[in-house]
């Protein structure tokens, strides 16, 4: 009772979190789960059938390649996104004029809602001879190109989207992670005769490992829930070239059928593949930490 | 110092940018007084409106509602002036009715969220595509009482109360106005082409073959797309089942059809599904009439596009004219409708139309509050005094605001309405009607059969449709047999797991 006493006052702070938590979080999450198992009718349940909705979406064609192209995304998103805030906060960090203002700018595309920063980029990428950039292009006497309808093209162009929108945020975190590195390592390999790489190899490179591991699995948990970004741009075609895991589930839910039971299931495997993601990297850091 | 005065700088920026967005020229004489939120709107409601009655209906009826469709504050001063108009003799013919005006417009996915949490407005507008999803999932209110004791449930087509009723015979909606599909024309680029006969009227296309040809004709001389065809999620789908029926995929080619074991079967690789896809692999790759970015294109897409003059052609209906006149800025006299071009196979035009639904929680008196409603703006087949003088009222409204008064496709079983309505129509009129005879002529002399929709998934199928649509028009090489087999497929696994099992 004493101990009770003890930490009323903590557990009365901290009860709104938890009651908003629980309230947006694990129970609509839990709902989902359920729902998946379920025959719906809209979003009420009619009849449990098991495990009938992961196998009829497993059989069907958009799931695997909306799967595919899920893990697509997520490579392109390795490939172009993960080094670009690393950069851009080395850049940055070594600005000695205007810092402030090259952080704002590097930022400023995370500020944008969402749908009108793709909203802009449609504009840009538009095909027609109306596209921001096919207007440029004519300037340079090039003819329009098509860029959003290009199948081999599609997913690289989004990921460069959403590299573009999301690079300044993480590269603010790298920036905290880099001015915890004490200057003297940096002055000391300076005067040992070590040029910019090799400070970047053996200094800010380790520094920052565990910081980039995690901002890694972050980023493949965000881009494995891309949606708005092909709904708005291309609506996941052509030819479902772009469709994801998530917006296929928008399209179970809302594209005419109102199979809320499969969009759950569906969201369901999403989940479960990211828990194995986030399991894997547990394991890795473990290792890491036993090695070390 | 500087800090301080660039921050003023921008300060004052900021709110000089805030003053001017919220400077929408609402205030100033002549404003008609609103409740709730509507907006407030400078221009006065059309003449005609005075002619309704504002003698009291019902003093009892006490109920309010919620109307969507209701023009948003970035809508025409006309057309919103008309329906504070609306709404003032609704106060006057029902004091105790409080109608609450809402800016939403119907998609599945809005409406789905609104309905079910209670915020869905009383009345809603969709298209006929989905009344009998929304039925089937409960998403609706029952109106068959109000109707019935509105006196308007024996006006109904049976092919409607079919659409909008149940298997217990039980009503949910009643047709707004119906749509027949044809194609939307730009007439100064087919000036711009040289495409203008003696008589100063555009050389328009009866073929699919001609579309194509012409289309090529204006992309030579214009540089402009000839066709703007809308190839995203599912309206590609749509247009092209228009297509493949005219080329032939009706009947033992139906796209749909049930085998002698009653199972669902798509039938997308018979020859007259393949030659309706060369025919759109031919627009892109010999014709090249396409607009470029028509994998993103949708339906709003398409009427920019020819109404800001980018393309000459559009496979678009009666009920959007609007759009690309008013609404993207073509001046009427530069718009034309023709019927659907015929195919090899046939002439049939898509028809359907838009209903008026109502949420699942409103009860009766709101039901019959909103028909109330309804009858004011002049949409029930009423035909008296006040009715005649709320069409005269929208279609003045319409003619002010640019758009293409036309002659309705009727919604309705009964024939002194109709022909009110045309009268309305001729009295009002101001466009060239030599630009859209053949269109409305085209389904009353039988030269276009009149088809709805395939009667399973319609949206599921237009889905793998576009797909295949998309690969064709995206790659060259790609195979025509092959695109469509994989999309029949597709949805023959749909059709296999939803109503075949």
């Amino acid at each position: 009772m004493a101990k009770f006493k003890q930490h009323a006052t903590s557990w009365f702070i901290m009860l709104p979190g938890i009651i908003l938590f629980g309230f947006f979080l694990w129970v609509p999450l839990l709902q989902s789960v359920r729902m998946s198992f379920y025959r719906t009718r809209n979003i009420e349940l009619v009849e449990f059938v098991g495990f009938d909705n992961f196998i009829s979406i497993f059989n069907r064609h958009e799931f695997r390649q909306a799967l595919v192209n899920t893990f697509s995304y997520t490579i392109w998103s390795i490939l172009l996104g993960f080094l670009v805030p690393i950069f851009l906060a080395l850049i940055i960090g070594e600005t000695v004029r205007g810092k402030g203002f090259f952080r704002t700018v590097a930022y400023v595309p995370n500020v944008l809602p969402g749908l009108a920063a793709m909203i802009l980029w449609r504009a840009f990428f538009s095909a027609e001879s109306t596209g921001v950039i096919n207007i440029l292009l004519g300037h340079l006497g090039i003819g329009p190109m098509t860029f959003l309808t290009e199948a081999n093209w599609v997913i690289p162009i989004i990921v460069l989207i959403s590299t573009w929108r999301g690079a300044g945020a993480t590269a603010l975190i790298y920036m905290a992670g880099l001015a915890g590195i004490n200057p003297e390592l940096y002055e000391a390999a300076t005067i040992d005769g070590a040029g910019i790489w090799k400070r970047i190899r053996y200094i800010t490179a380790p520094a920052i490992f565990n910081l980039g591991s995690t901002l890694l699995i972050l980023q493949i948990i965000a881009i494995f829930q891309i949606m708005y970004e092909p709904l708005v741009l291309t609506r996941g075609g052509p030819d479902n070239a772009s469709i994801s895991l998530m917006l296929l589930m928008w399209n179970y839910a809302f594209g005419g059928n109102m199979d809320f039971g499969r969009a759950s299931a569906v969201a369901v495997i999403t989940a479960v593949i990211l828990l194995g993601f986030t399991v894997l990297y547990q394991i890795a850091q473990r290792r890491k930490v036993d090695w070390d | 110092m500087k800090k301080s005065l660039l921050f003023m700088v921008v300060a004052i920026f900021i709110l000089l940018l805030l003053t001017a967005c919220g400077d929408n020229d609402n205030t100033g004489s002549g404003s008609i007084a609103s409740e709730g939120s509507a907006p407030v709107t400078t221009a006065a409601p059309p003449e005609e409106i005075e002619d309704i009655s504002i003698d009291v209906v019902d003093p009892y009826l006490t109920a309010t509602i919620t109307l969507g469709n209701w023009p948003p504050d970035t809508a025409p001063g006309a057309e919103l002036a008309l329906f504070e108009g609306f709404r003032e003799i609704m106060r006057a013919q029902y004091p105790n009715v409080t109608v609450v005006p809402a800016f939403f417009s119907y998609t599945l996915a809005n409406y789905l969220p609104m309905a079910r949490g209670g915020t869905a407005p009383n009345l809603f507008q969709p298209p006929f595509t989905d009344p009998p999803l929304l039925i089937s999932q409960g998403l609706v209110a029952d109106v068959t009482d109000a109707l019935a004791e509105f006196g308007i449930l024996d006006k109904f087509s049976p092919s409607y109360i079919e659409l909008l009723g149940d298997e217990n015979g039980r009503i949910f909606g009643l047709p707004r106005d119906g749509y027949v599909l044809g194609m939307h024309i730009n007439i100064d680029l087919f000036e711009e082409a040289g495409l203008i006969d003696e008589d100063g009227l555009p050389m328009v296309p009866r073929t699919l073959q001609e579309v194509a040809e012409t289309g090529r004709i204006i992309r030579e001389e214009t540089g402009r797309a000839g066709l703007v065809f809308p190839a995203s999620e599912t309206f590609g789908g749509w247009l092209f089942t228009n297509i493949a029926w005219n080329f032939g995929a009706t009947g033992e080619n139906a796209i749909q059809s049930q085998d002698e074991n009653g199972r669902w079967v798509a039938n997308f690789t018979s020859e007259p599904m393949i030659e309706a896809m060369y025919y759109i692999r031919a627009l892109r790759w010999e014709y090249d009439i396409l607009n470029a970015d028509a994998t993103t294109t949708d339906w709003a897409g398409s009427h920019n596009i020819l109404g800001t003059g980018q393309a000459a052609m559009n496979f678009a209906a009666n009920d959007s004219v609007a759009e690309p006149t008013a609404g993207r800025g073509l001046p009427v006299e530069s718009f034309a409708l023709i019927p659907f071009p015929a195919g090899p196979g046939g002439a049939y035009a898509l028809t359907g139309g838009t209903a008026f639904m109502f949420s699942p929680d409103t009860n009766h008196d709101q039901a019959m509050a909103v028909l109330g409603f309804l009858r004011i703006i002049g949409v029930l087949p009423f035909v008296d005094d006040d009715t005649v003088a709320a069409m005269r009222a929208g279609a003045s409204a319409a003619r002010d605001r640019g758009v293409p008064v036309l002659p309705p496709v009727p919604a309705w079983n009964d024939d002194e309405f109709i022909a009110t309505q045309r009268a309305v129509a001729d009295e009002f009129s101001n466009v060239d009607m030599r630009l859209f005879d053949d269109f409305f002529n085209s389904f009353t002399d039988g030269t276009i059969t009149l088809r709805g929709e395939e009667p399973l998934f319609t949206q599921q199928m237009y889905r793998e449709l576009t797909a295949a649509i998309q690969r064709i028009i995206t790659r060259e090489n790609a195979d025509v047999l092959t695109a469509l087999q994989q999309a029949q497929d597709r949805f023959q696994e749909f059709l296999d797991d939803e109503v075949n099992r």
